[in-house]
């Protein structure tokens, strides 16, 4: 397994707006965004010794429950993507947590992506807890994103705010 | 504010709620789970939130005549059960809300001959000006069409799934 990465937030992932990603507006597609952060799941996932090789070798998987996005700015063909991530809760087998795109040279907020994914049994298709060696990384990384303040788009409910 | 828009409207659907938009698993939305990827669950929703603006008189037409646009600027989906390849679905669109350049749109998606619900999306569009790419009002034909489709709309029960804040029971620490 890699390295454990304990910075708070964790600031791995980077990508580039692909043009398969544009959609006729001109910007990267709505639909896209969520490639590029659930690209950012699995980096997150890498952390834990549960990324691609723990579904290959038939291990386990890892679904989203939940998701939500707020679509801050826009980003156009090329640019380059910064995501962050940041674990606000997790139990036994779920895992609460999340990402911050930012434009990687202007810095720019361009969405966020609040998640909620869960551990699953390989054999059964169902919910089970995470593995030992997961936990046990899930539990360190938690700790050093405990202090972290909760970003504001964090448990967001959707409505049109009345002026 | 645009008053007028210069191509034929398709006929008003409002029958509520929405009920015409259908689709299909996609080899390329499928991943190394082996179901829709949770990515294209959003761009599905996309495509079942351009039918409803199609319905309002705001289709590809007003994009290409360089009109207007529509951007979402928030979503929330619920993963509830699996899709495989070649699934088939059936889309439904409820309007929450609206305002003068917003709407507020709950779609659920259903394996359209499984009849089991999948997954539910809730979002926010907003009307924006072509050339400045900022919120402006709805031209005054769609708004009139929201208007016919709020009073279909408004009396449906809330669903059970919107207005959700994320969290484990316990709640965030």
């Amino acid at each position: 397994m890699i390295e454990l990465d304990t910075a708070a937030p964790l600031d791995q992932h980077r990508a580039t707006v692909l043009p398969a990603w544009i959609d006729w507006n001109g910007h990267m597609n709505v639909g896209y965004y969520v490639v590029a952060f659930d690209q950012a799941t699995d980096t997150l996932c890498k952390q834990f010794g549960c990324g691609f090789e723990y579904t290959r070798d038939k291990i386990g998987m890892t679904f989203v429950l939940e998701a939500h996005v707020t679509y801050d700015r826009e980003v156009k063909e090329g640019d380059p993507l910064r995501i962050t991530t940041q674990i606000l809760d997790h139990d036994a087998k779920r895992l609460h947590y999340i990402h911050e795109m930012y434009h990687a040279t202007e810095g720019y907020l361009a969405a966020t992506n609040e998640l909620m994914l869960m551990n699953i049994d390989y054999a059964t298709r169902r919910s089970a807890p995470w593995p030992d060696f997961a936990m046990e990384r899930i539990d360190k990384v938690a700790a050093a994103h405990k202090s972290l303040p909760v970003p504001k788009q964090a448990g967001r409910l959707i409505g049109i705010k009345r002026k | 504010m645009l008053t007028t828009l210069p191509y034929e409207l398709p006929e008003l659907e409002t029958r509520a709620p929405l009920d015409t938009h259908r689709s299909k698993v996609l080899p390329e939305w499928v991943d190394w789970n082996g179901h829709m990827n949770v990515a294209f669950y959003v761009t599905a929703f996309d495509q079942a939130s351009g039918a409803f603006m199609r319905n309002m008189g705001l289709g590809r037409r007003y994009v290409d005549g360089k009109l207007g646009m529509t951007f979402v600027l928030e979503t929330h989906v619920t993963y509830d059960r699996e899709l495989r390849l070649d699934a088939p679905m059936r889309f439904t669109t409820q309007l929450l809300a609206r305002d003068a350049k917003r709407v507020h749109l709950f779609h659920e998606m259903y394996h359209e001959e499984q009849g089991y619900l999948a997954s539910t999306n809730e979002t926010i569009v907003m009307n924006i000006d072509y050339a400045t790419r900022k919120s402006g009002p709805w031209p005054v034909p769609a708004a009139e069409r929201l208007e016919m489709l709020w009073e279909t709309h408004k009396a449906l029960p809330r669903p059970a799934k919107a207005g959700r804040v994320m969290g484990l029971s316990k709640g965030i620490r």
